[in-house]
């Protein structure tokens, strides 16, 4: 069974830092895993060391304006087979892992159709891995359109900030909205400092988070970051990585 | 069922065969890659044959890419030339069966790849070929005869190619030439349904989804791969007017999928009993009383139509499945449909059209009538329409006097009042929650003056306030 793993939270908070975390640890364990950057804002692929991607919304658009030509070539075009051409086709072939970008939002014609396809093929492509993660943007769209349907385990991000936790409760609210199949909740707080963590532990005590793992501010990571080096290539005894192995452990790897 | 080399299971749908894992790439972005069903005569076909035709896979060398085309040749008693391309569209299902043979795209993009794994287990594309005949029989069992060739030498892949435009054109023409008439099962379609409980979308070779996106062939290749799923087949039934495109099969379906809130749904009418709008429809046309004429409004539109209401107003009005008589949303390819609103008067019915939209369509409007529909540059608002109409001597012009001349006797009993409540102004369309009033008014699709024992009433600069009103059955 392929294992679901979407992470949210606020911009800022580092959750493509943590995403990118957790699939580099995950493929170091042999998981054959597919990395999905559902954020059109993020930059999972660059962290990844990955330029100039496609996406899913170059997909989408170019089919759309295929099919809804007034007077299309081929009426009789098999609309899915060529969109899962365009999809298989922007799948980048990372050294053990995909990688997948879902990209721009939608134009303003109607994709119910389209959508549909794409939940179809996401579904089938799905099964193909041991892992999906997903980098997932806070309003969690694409859940809400259920381009992918299930998730087990979903992990907001946060930092000590009062607003990374409030939009931790919110995403815990609008999860319960979304009617979709999310099996856990957890939380991973980021940048962590002797001087917050207390309070941090408080905080997801007050607001009845489960606190699956504190990753330490990383001075590495914030170097790496500043000479574009991609977080993929962090050393394994770097304190983030250590407490990656630890919460990857608990997700029951 | 005969031992392949490889697991066959709709499990493997949706493998992907990586770069790393990869044997060989047949096709695809890099080269040629083509699929074609032929219908033959059973005589012509070698039953469950496979011949190559260029290097076979035990030739061909790890991590390269060939170019490839496939021609399976069918043959049964129900095989005909229009099921080729049925068939065909399955090419992609039965292929991603196969474990570690990846198909993707269609006609003359093809592109696979066959595993490492996989192709350790064969010398040949023999017992690929066999697998995937094997698969069309048993899922299709009108095939009673079928062979197929593959080709993966550049020369005869270039010229099977030339060959198979040609056919693909021609059958593209055939497709384009299908109409309602032609066909025993149209498709209906329930995506817009989560927001849009009661609409009722029919898609006909003459009517596409009102999204544009879903057409007669979509519905009928999903319908028969997922008849369960969002779209699904409709048996039209009995022809009930063939002017309104009114079926019986579509009226049940309307109750059904409605729960019983709709009991008609004409394919080809605006006024009476005219198809549900999803909120999803490209174009939104509304009907004009004071022109008796219908405009139509495109979502990228942004300004405002001669009734004083944008794309966004007019949507959020129409849309929510309902029908909504005077107003109708439908997909852009519908105005290329040959009934297109014929049941009232087609495109002679036309008015105005924002000039995006109406360059877009150009080569389907009857060039008789092209320089009569208005666009924004023409008129923004009732008065200018009309001006532009008339001077023009758009058809509905004519329909402009027929209508006054029964008014006319109406009108003198009806003056006096009228004076009084002149302050209700010039007949503008009234925004939001009353505009559909006007419309109703004078509804054209009432049977006109005494006939029939019906009754026809015009108001005129009105204004009525009511407190309550019983209408009942007059009992003899």
């Amino acid at each position: 069974m392929t294992k679901v793993i979407a992470i949210t939270g606020k911009g800022g908070t580092g959750k493509t830092a943590v995403a990118a975390l957790l699939i580099r640890s995950l493929s170091k364990k042999g998981k054959f895993l597919l990395a999905v950057d559902a954020d059109a804002d993020t930059n999972l692929p660059e962290t990844l060391g990955c330029e100039n991607v496609k996406t899913i919304g170059d997909a989408k658009e170019y089919l759309q304006a295929e099919i809804t030509k007034p007077r299309p070539d081929n009426p009789d075009m098999n609309k899915e087979a060529v969109l899962k051409s365009k999809i298989y086709e922007i799948i980048e072939e990372m050294p053990g892992y995909d990688l997948l970008v879902m990209g721009r939002p939608e134009g303003s014609g109607c994709y119910c159709y389209v959508n549909n396809l794409l939940r179809g093929i996401m579904d089938k492509l799905i099964i193909n891995y041991d892992v999906v993660i997903i980098d997932a943007e806070a309003g969690l769209e694409h859940f809400s359109r259920k381009i992918i349907r299930d998730i087990d385990d979903l992990i907001v991000v946060t930092d000590a900030s009062r607003r990374g936790f409030r939009t931790a409760e919110r995403i815990h609210e609008l999860v319960d909205e979304l009617d979709s199949n999310i099996g856990q909740i957890h939380v991973i707080a980021n940048k962590v400092t002797d001087a917050n963590r207390e309070k941090l532990v408080k905080l997801a005590e007050d607001l009845k988070l489960n606190m699956i793992g504190m990753i330490p501010l990383d001075p590495k990571i914030e170097e790496m970051d500043i000479k574009g080096i991609p977080l993929f290539e962090i050393s394994d005894d770097s304190i983030a990585a250590v407490e990656i192995e630890s919460i990857v452990q608990k997700l029951g790897f | 069922m005969a031992e392949f080399p490889f697991e066959i299971s709709p499990m493997f749908e949706g493998e992907r065969v990586r770069k790393e894992g990869m044997f060989v790439e047949l096709g695809g972005p890099k080269s040629l890659g083509l699929e074609l069903v032929r219908a033959m005569a059973m005589d012509e076909i070698e039953d469950d044959k496979v011949t190559v035709i260029g290097p076979n896979l035990k030739d061909m060398e790890e991590g390269k890419t060939y170019p490839w085309a496939m021609v399976f040749n069918i043959g049964g008693e129900l095989i005909e030339a229009d099921l080729e391309s049925v068939i065909e569209r399955r090419i992609h299902d039965f292929i991603n069966y196969c474990q570690g043979i990846m198909h993707l795209n269609q006609r003359y993009d093809v592109w696979m790849r066959i595993s490492k794994d996989t192709a350790a287990k064969m010398d040949s594309f023999d017992s690929f070929g066999k697998a995937v005949m094997m698969l069309f029989k048993t899922e299709l069992p009108f095939i009673e005869k079928m062979q197929v060739t593959f080709y993966t030498d550049q020369a005869e892949v270039e010229k099977k190619m030339v060959e198979a435009k040609e056919i693909f054109k021609i059958r593209d023409a055939r497709t384009k030439n299908l109409h309602d008439e032609d066909v025993d099962v149209f498709y209906g379609c329930t995506l817009c349904q989560a927001f849009a409980p009661t609409n009722v979308c029919v898609v006909s070779p003459d009517r596409v989804s009102l999204c544009g996106a879903i057409n007669w062939f979509d519905g009928r290749a999903a319908a028969k791969v997922d008849p369960e799923g969002p779209q699904f087949a409709i048996e039209k039934g009995e022809l009930l007017d063939s002017n309104t495109g009114e079926y019986s099969g579509v009226n049940d379906i309307a109750v059904k999928l409605s729960s019983g809130e709709f009991s008609k749904i004409k394919l080809h009418s605006f006024f009476d009993s005219p198809h549900t709008s999803c909120g999803c429809f490209e174009v939104v046309g509304f009907y004009i009383p004071e022109v008796d004429g219908i405009g139509w409004v495109s979502r990228e539109y942004q300004g405002m139509a001669p009734n004083g209401l944008g794309f966004s107003t007019m949507a959020g009005q129409t849309g929510g499945g309902k029908q909504i008589v005077g107003f109708l949303g439908i997909g852009v390819a519908y105005f290329y449909s040959p009934k297109f609103i014929q049941a009232d008067g087609g495109w002679n019915r036309v008015v105005w059209i924002p000039s995006m939209l109406k360059e877009k369509i150009a080569d389907t409007i009857p060039a008789d009538i092209m320089d009569k529909i208005a666009t924004e540059n023409d008129a923004t608002d009732i008065e200018s329409l009309k001006a532009f109409l008339q001077s023009k001597n758009h058809p509905v012009v004519a329909r402009w006097a027929a209508a006054e001349e029964e008014e006319e006797e109406e009108e003198e009993e009806e003056e006096e009042e009228a004076e009084e409540v002149a302050v209700a102004a010039a007949p503008m369309m009234m925004p939001a929650a009353g505009f559909q009033m006007p419309a109703m008014a004078s509804m054209p699709m009432m049977p006109a003056g005494g006939k029939a024992g019906g009754v026809k009433i015009t108001f005129k600069k009105a204004k009525i306030t009511i407190e309550k009103m019983t209408i009942r059955e007059k009992k003899e």
